[in-house]
Formats: structure tokens, C-alpha cells, sequence
């Protein structure tokens, strides 16, 4: 234990510890909204993409954190026309993964860089989180909820129905659009935290194991932020303590507070969840 | 596929249309909003084109609409969130209760029955009414009621004051609207 406080008494875990704090506010809401908006694999597209940004950051020399944050920003935005469907989008992100991918290991290759520099970024460092990242993360923590709190009666009418939001005067184009910059932003900002590989420990499984909990877009919310910041800080305390690697501590844990949430017996959960139904047919 | 429609409803009337499923009913009713794309001819409502997506915003906004499929969604809302999404929430849920509906106002859209259902997105058409909508398009609005809920929902809604066009099969909704129209593989003709 005493080890554990001289630990917690270095800056760097300071530093990590408040980066992880600050994403267990904003990253489970974006998780919420990704399986509102039924687009799981965005995450992987992000990945290569935010693969590209570091490549070409380290070809010209600007931040290559930075430079994946906006190739995914600009790429979230790039999805939105096609985000009427999520099969509309599933397609464009494989198309986007690809060329991505492809794109980013010829740059390394012109630039002469050591590709696995850039790979290392997929892996994460929580210790290695910059002031950078921690101000990425802190602009993350207040602009999701407050989008989400402020916008919430849109928010859950466009994550209910597209054509009933359409006919409630919200501007869903638009909306979508904010949506997937946020959720892009939100997933290159994890990327440090965590790595690519495992960034659904921030934002999926929280927002999964909410899922089970709650009976309302806003609860859901309140459950996924709640599972984060537990998972988030007992997680960062548990790896310190075992002398592991964070990223993998901290899916394995949420990963068994999802699974926990799902053996709940079904009598005590909501049904929404499991198959989308239309109720037109008299009972 | 509906073609050659040509079809003028005045301000205020009610039309109700009738025909067999898959003529084209419910594309004719979600083209008037946008919701499925015309590839040619022209729908104005109050005399105006849609172009812009700002235009056709406006328009749903100013239009009550009762869909015939009532998801139940991938996602949970409550049904007074339904009700407030009309615009004018306090008229929505006086006539949730008229309509028998209010008492399940904190519970999700997906806990309830399809009658319940329906009669929570005509609450809300009410509401849209109140708060200003002049047209009501309606798809089926009681196909899912028990008998009596049919009457009292098919007086309701022809006692609006606003233009209605409204897909239906029942009777009660047909012999209240001022004309019925018959859609037969996407072509339109008038019965009366």
C-alpha cells in the first residue's frame, strides 16, 4: 500500500489518474451514442484514420496527436450524408478503413519514418498522457454532456427514430453531423489514454452496461457515466497495484461490470434493448 | 411506385384514402414530408415548395404526422418525451388523458401495447395542432383501437381545425371526411 502512494505521488499518475477522471465523464456518453446511433465499427474506422493523422504528423513535424484528432474530426463529418442508414454508414467507414490504412503506410514510407512510432500510438500510454491530452480530454468531459443535457429531448428523439425527430422539427442532418465529430474527436482523444485497440474500455462497454440499467436516454446516460468513472479509477488503482498495464486492466474490468449488468434476470431490466419491435398490431 | 397523382386538398378539408396495401397510400402521405423522395413533380402544402433542407424542416414542423409504423425503437422514450416532441406539451397530455393514455406518461414508448401506442402519437397530434400545425397527415391512426377507441379517435381527429389527409380502412375515419379518395397500383381516382 505504501507503494501504491508513492506511486500516486509521482506527476505522471497524478496526471493519468485526472486524464482517466475526466474521461470517465465525456467518453461513455459518446459510447451511448454510438449504439444510438448503431455505428460499433466507427471506432475501427477512426483507428486507421487517426493512424493517417499520425503518419502525417510525423511527416511534417505538427503534433501527430493533434493531426489525428482532426483527420478524425474532419472525417466524422465527412460520414454524416451517408449516416442515414447505419448500413449507410457501415459500408463507407470499411471503404474509409481501407483507404486509410493504405494511405498512411505510404506516407510512413515517403516520409522514411519508423512505422512502428506510429503503431505504438495504437497501443496506448496512460503514463505517457501530456498536458495536451489532458486539455483534449477536459474540452471532451464538458462539451458531450453539455451537447448531451442540453440537447437531450432531440438527442433521444433522434436516437429513437430519425423520421419522428424529422417530424419534430429536429434538424437531423445537422445533428448527425455534430454527433459523429464528437464521437470521432472523443475516440482519437481515448486513443492516448488507452490505445485504439482498446478505447471501447472508455466508451462501448460503460455506455453496454448502462444499457441493462436504465429505462430512459438520460439514465442511461447518468448509468454509463457512473460504470466509467468506477471502471476508470478502480481499474487505474487495481494496475498500479498489480504492476500491470492499465489498458488491459481497465477492459477486463468493464468488461465484467458488463457482463454482470447482463446477467441481471431479464424480469428486472428493460426489454428495449434486445430486438427493435414495432408495436402497430393491437394488443 | 406512385405516378400521375394530381391532387389538390383544400385548406381545411378532409380526405381520407383508401385502397389496397402496397398501392401507394403511405408513399403519397411521407412524400407530402419529405420522408420518401418524389423523383419528379411538385408538393406544395400551403402553396409552398420544399427545397432546402431548412424548407422541409419547416414543413414537418408545421405538419402533424401519425405514422403507420409506430417503432418502437432501437433506443428508449419515455412517452411524455413523445408528447413534448409536438410542441405544445401541456395540450398533449390533456389529451393524453382524454384519450386514456395520461397515467402512462413516465413509461418508455416500448412497455406499451399498440393501442396505447397509438393513442400516445395521437395525443401528440393534437398537441402538434396546438401548436400551430394546419395539417394533419395521418397513416392508419386507428388501426391498432378497439372499437370504441376507433369512434372516439375518428371524431377527434375530424374535429381538428386543420386540413386532414388520412390513410385509413375504417369506416368510422371515412364517413367523416368530406371526400375519399381511392389509390389502385399508384394511380389516384375519386370515389366521392
Amino acid at each position: 500500500m505504501t507503494q501504491l502512494f508513492d506511486l500516486l505521488a509521482l506527476d505522471a499518475v497524478q496526471r493519468a489518474a485526472f486524464a482517466l477522471l475526466l474521461g470517465a465523464i465525456g467518453l461513455p456518453i459518446v459510447g451511448v451514442v454510438i449504439i444510438g446511433l448503431d455505428i460499433v465499427p466507427v471506432r475501427f474506422a477512426m483507428m486507421h484514420i487517426a493512424l493517417l493523422g499520425i503518419a502525417f504528423g510525423l511527416l511534417t513535424g505538427v503534433d501527430p496527436l493533434l493531426c489525428a484528432v482532426v483527420a478524425c474530426g474532419l472525417s466524422g463529418a465527412g460520414l454524416a450524408p451517408l449516416a442515414r442508414s447505419a448500413s449507410g454508414l457501415s459500408g463507407a467507414m470499411g471503404l474509409l478503413m481501407s483507404l486509410a490504412i493504405a494511405a498512411a503506410l505510404l506516407v510512413l514510407s515517403i516520409s522514411g519514418v519508423n512505422a512502428a512510432g506510429a503503431f505504438e500510438l495504437l497501443w496506448g500510454s496512460i503514463l505517457a498522457t501530456r498536458t495536451g491530452d489532458v486539455v483534449l480530454l477536459g474540452v471532451i468531459a464538458v462539451v458531450v454532456p453539455g451537447l448531451f443535457f442540453l440537447r437531450r429531448g432531440q438527442l433521444a428523439l433522434l436516437l429513437h427514430d430519425r423520421e419522428l425527430a424529422a417530424c419534430s422539427g429536429v434538424r437531423v442532418e445537422r445533428l448527425t453531423m455534430v454527433l459523429l465529430v464528437l464521437v470521432a474527436v472523443a475516440v482519437a482523444g481515448a486513443i492516448r489514454l488507452t490505445g485504439a485497440l482498446l478505447v471501447d474500455a472508455l466508451t462501448l462497454l460503460p455506455a453496454l452496461a448502462a444499457r441493462r440499467m436504465a429505462h430512459s436516454l438520460t439514465g442511461m446516460a447518468w448509468w454509463a457515466v457512473g460504470f466509467g468513472v468506477v471502471v476508470n479509477l478502480v481499474g487505474f488503482v487495481l494496475a498500479l497495484l498489480l504492476d500491470q498495464p492499465p489498458g488491459p486492466v481497465l477492459v477486463l474490468l468493464a468488461g465484467v461490470l458488463a457482463l454482470a449488468a447482463h446477467l441481471i434476470p431479464e424480469r428486472r431490466t428493460p426489454e428495449w434493448q434486445s430486438s427493435p419491435r414495432e408495436a402497430v398490431s393491437p394488443h | 411506385m406512385v405516378h400521375g397523382v394530381d391532387l389538390v386538398v383544400e385548406p381545411g378539408e378532409r380526405v381520407a384514402l383508401t385502397g389496397t396495401n402496397g398501392s401507394g397510400k403511405t408513399t403519397l402521405l411521407r412524400a407530402v414530408l419529405g420522408l420518401h423522395p418524389a423523383r419528379s413533380g411538385v408538393i406544395e402544402v400551403g402553396g409552398v415548395r420544399a427545397g432546402s433542407a431548412a424548407d422541409w424542416t419547416r414543413r414537418r414542423r408545421d405538419a402533424a404526422w401519425i405514422p403507420q409504423k409506430q417503432a418502437a425503437g432501437r433506443f428508449p422514450l419515455l412517452a411524455d418525451e413523445l408528447l413534448a416532441s409536438s410542441g405544445a406539451p401541456e395540450h398533449a397530455r390533456t389529451a393524453a388523458e382524454e384519450l386514456g393514455v395520461g397515467h402512462l406518461r413516465g413509461q418508455p414508448l416500448h412497455t406499451l401495447s399498440g393501442g396505447q401506442l397509438q393513442r400516445t402519437y395521437l395525443a401528440r397530434a393534437m398537441g402538434c395542432v396546438a401548436a400551430g400545425a394546419g395539417l394533419l397527415l395521418a397513416d392508419e391512426p386507428t388501426a391498432a383501437l378497439d372499437f370504441a377507441g376507433q369512434a372516439d379517435a375518428a371524431r377527434m381527429l375530424t374535429s381538428l381545425p386543420v386540413t386532414v389527409l388520412v390513410v385509413t380502412h375504417d369506416r368510422a375515419v371515412v364517413n367523416r371526411c368530406e371526400r375519399v379518395l381511392e389509390m389502385a397500383a399508384g394511380a389516384l381516382r375519386e370515389i366521392t
